[in-house]
């Protein structure tokens, strides 16, 4: 579903260059829930950034859902991101000035549905994250962990195959990121393949399985469910 | 999922973005108004320009390139003006390269000269219709470059010589085609020929004849068509001379006139000279001079709208970087990205130009009410909106392409 086979990323400017992934290996199947930790700079989010298609990479083959997206141009990146990918941030990126409603409404737009099949969208997102009643509020009207329930729900709007999480609960306090990690589990358990970027080892502790990246490499693979519905495999 | 119904037109974003705007209005209305000002302004100042470059193209009936006027005017005790203005225009009318001269006592279009008002009932209790006055020989149509298209020209026999402070007229008259429908608006211009018309009240002259056109000296009265010919040569110490030459002559018989005049006669001098191109220049100089000043406030306007345009969607743009990102990396592409600014320019632009609209429209009602322009033609309107979106997606779309280069990655990064 999600393969890579050394990947490379390099970072150049005039006086440096840096290698942020070096020969990234890893295939992520079906319905798997993978934790992606690490130190700092170790290249966690660059591999998030590009199995989200959200930056390019300088060598090796990416396989996204059995298509090889290496050379594709800006267009059918986005088209591919829209489609197949729903993203949640640390700080949820929801959109100040609009409401939950539009919040939600911004990716299926970009989609082309139509206006009803977008509202019962995002209706059946808002219900499914418990913040159906609040869709004329504006996020700044939300506390933190519900602003990352609208940002889950407007992940999981357009149905995507991935779900990929940047530290979905680096900004909320325990309780509230408890709340959230439930819900990631609970998305997983219906299907959604789930990358998540953690540091938190805990909540690390609770994915399916484990990626322990190091030096722009994949160090150390922990099967942490062997009763995982996919055939993983790490490199 | 691949069954569901989807819009395979472009998702346009209005409602949200106008939800967005609503939340921060400032910013957008302070842009709005002045893209309704800068309308108002330009809409208003365009038609101002139309108006005064048709006044400036308008046909003043004469040949403007090829003619020119001087002035004589005698000092000498023994200066005798009748015999002087006979052998001016013998020795003019002989000369190489020139068609034709008279003595004319005012120049067409040159902001000074004679007006009366006729009348066609005798009485001081009618009306008189307003009417520029020239005073010419029997040459004058042939100078003037002017048709007779009813009736005859003024015979030999026919030219009066005025005396300085004379108060009797003639009792003939030559009018131009607009004058004789002024006069008589109800039959044909040209069975004006032959009617009686009354100056200084009383005093009637025959119509012998309607010319095509002829302008009166004063490029800004309204009746500039009324003009009526009177037979006549003026036994004055100072005297103008119309002289109309032969095609791209005109420079160098000015030269040689001036000379031979000046020589012929040493009692008097010649000044004055110019040619009627000049003279139409000077006239219409504050034409010239609003145009120009209009176009500067015009350009500067634009420039200043279009940069504030500019401001607001870098200032924007900078402002909304991480949400960019975000719209990226929910799967707008960099055409969304440049759509999603050209549409929210093109909300705000609507709302000035239809503000400036009726910005526009008040405005020329004032003119009109102080200044007694013309009435806005409808048609400026429509334009006028038209070039303000067009200025506004033109200064939108730099910053709107700076936003379409923001990358997707700026979501996963803290900025």
């Amino acid at each position: 579903m999600l393969k890579m086979t050394d990947v490379k990323k390099v970072f150049r400017t005039d006086l440096v260059e840096t290698q942020a992934l070096r020969d990234f290996n890893l295939h992520v199947g079906e319905g798997d829930f993978v934790a992606v930790t690490g130190p700092s700079g170790s290249g966690k989010t660059t591999f998030l950034n590009i199995a989200g298609l959200l930056e390019t990479f300088s060598g090796g083959k990416y396989e996204l859902d059995g298509q090889d997206v290496s050379n594709l141009n800006d267009k059918k990146r986005s088209q591919l991101r829209n489609e197949k990918i729903g993203f949640i941030f640390q700080s949820f990126n929801l959109i100040p000035d609009l409401n939950l409603f539009d919040n939600v409404d911004v990716p299926l737009r970009y989609r082309g549905f139509n206006s009803a099949e977008r509202k019962k969208r995002i209706e059946n997102s808002l219900e499914m994250v418990g913040l159906a009643q609040r869709m004329k509020h504006l996020p700044s009207q939300l506390s933190g962990g519900q602003q990352q329930r609208v940002a889950i729900a407007r992940a999981l709007a357009g149905e995507p195959r991935f779900l990929l999480a940047d530290e979905p609960t680096g900004n909320l306090d325990t309780q509230m990121a408890n709340s959230v990690m439930d819900l990631l589990k609970n998305i997983n358990d219906a299907g959604t393949t789930i990358i998540m970027v953690t540091h938190d080892g805990e909540l690390a502790s609770q994915a399916r399985r484990n990626i322990y990246v190091r030096d722009g490499k994949v160090s150390e693979v922990n099967n942490a469910d062997i009763s995982s519905p996919a055939q993983l495999s790490a490199v | 999922m691949s069954n569901i119904q989807t819009n395979t037109s472009v998702n346009w974003e209005i409602g949200p973005i106008f939800r967005a705007m609503l939340r921060n209005k400032v910013g957008a209305i302070l842009i709005a108004l002045q893209i309704a000002i800068t309308m108002t302004i330009i809409v208003n100042s365009v038609y101002i320009i139309v108006e005064r470059s048709k006044e400036m193209q308008r046909d003043s009936g004469i040949d403007n390139k090829n003619s020119f006027s001087l002035t004589s005017v005698g000092f000498a005790e023994n200066f005798n003006a009748a015999v002087t203005v006979e052998e001016d225009l013998n020795t003019l009318r002989n000369l190489p390269g020139i068609v034709d001269a008279i003595q004319i006592n005012a120049i067409p279009n040159s902001g000074s000269g004679w007006s009366m008002g006729l009348k066609t009932q005798s009485g001081v209790e009618h009306d008189a219709v307003g009417t520029a006055v020239y005073m010419v020989d029997e040459h004058g149509i042939n100078a003037l470059d002017v048709e007779i298209i009813a009736g005859e020209n003024f015979a030999p026999t026919d030219i009066g010589l005025r005396e300085v402070g004379q108060v009797k007229w003639p009792n003939k008259t030559i009018l131009t085609k607009a004058m004789a429908e002024n006069l008589f608006p109800e039959i044909p211009y040209s069975s004006v020929v032959g009617k009686t018309v009354y100056i200084n009240d009383i005093d009637p002259m025959i119509v012998i004849g309607i010319i095509d056109k002829l302008q009166a000296p004063w490029v800004g009265w309204n009746n500039l068509e009324n003009v009526m010919l009177s037979p006549e040569r003026m036994d004055y110490k100072g005297s103008r001379y119309f002289i109309r030459t032969e095609p791209s002559q005109r420079d160098s018989v000015m030269k040689q006139v001036e000379e031979l005049l000046a020589n012929s006669n040493k009692g008097r001098l010649i000044q004055g000279m110019r040619s009627i191109e000049e003279t139409r220049e000077r006239s219409y100089r504050g034409h010239t001079a609003m145009i120009k000043i209009l176009t500067t406030v015009m350009v500067i306007l634009t420039i200043v709208t279009a940069l504030g345009i500019v401001g607001l969607a870098s200032f924007s743009v900078n402002q909304r970087k991480k949400q960019i990102g975000t719209r990226r990396a929910l799967g707008a592409s960099q055409s969304a990205i440049v759509r999603y600014f050209m549409l929210e320019n093109f909300l705000i632009s609507t709302i000035g130009v239809v503000f400036g609209a009726a910005l526009t429209i008040a405005l020329n009602i004032l003119l009109v009410n102080t200044f007694g322009l013309d009435r806005i033609d409808w048609f400026y309107i429509p334009i006028g909106m038209v070039v303000l979106w067009l200025v506004g997606q033109g200064a939108v779309f730099g910053p709107a392409k700076k936003a379409a280069n923001i990358p997707p990655a700026l979501a996963t990064r803290t900025v």
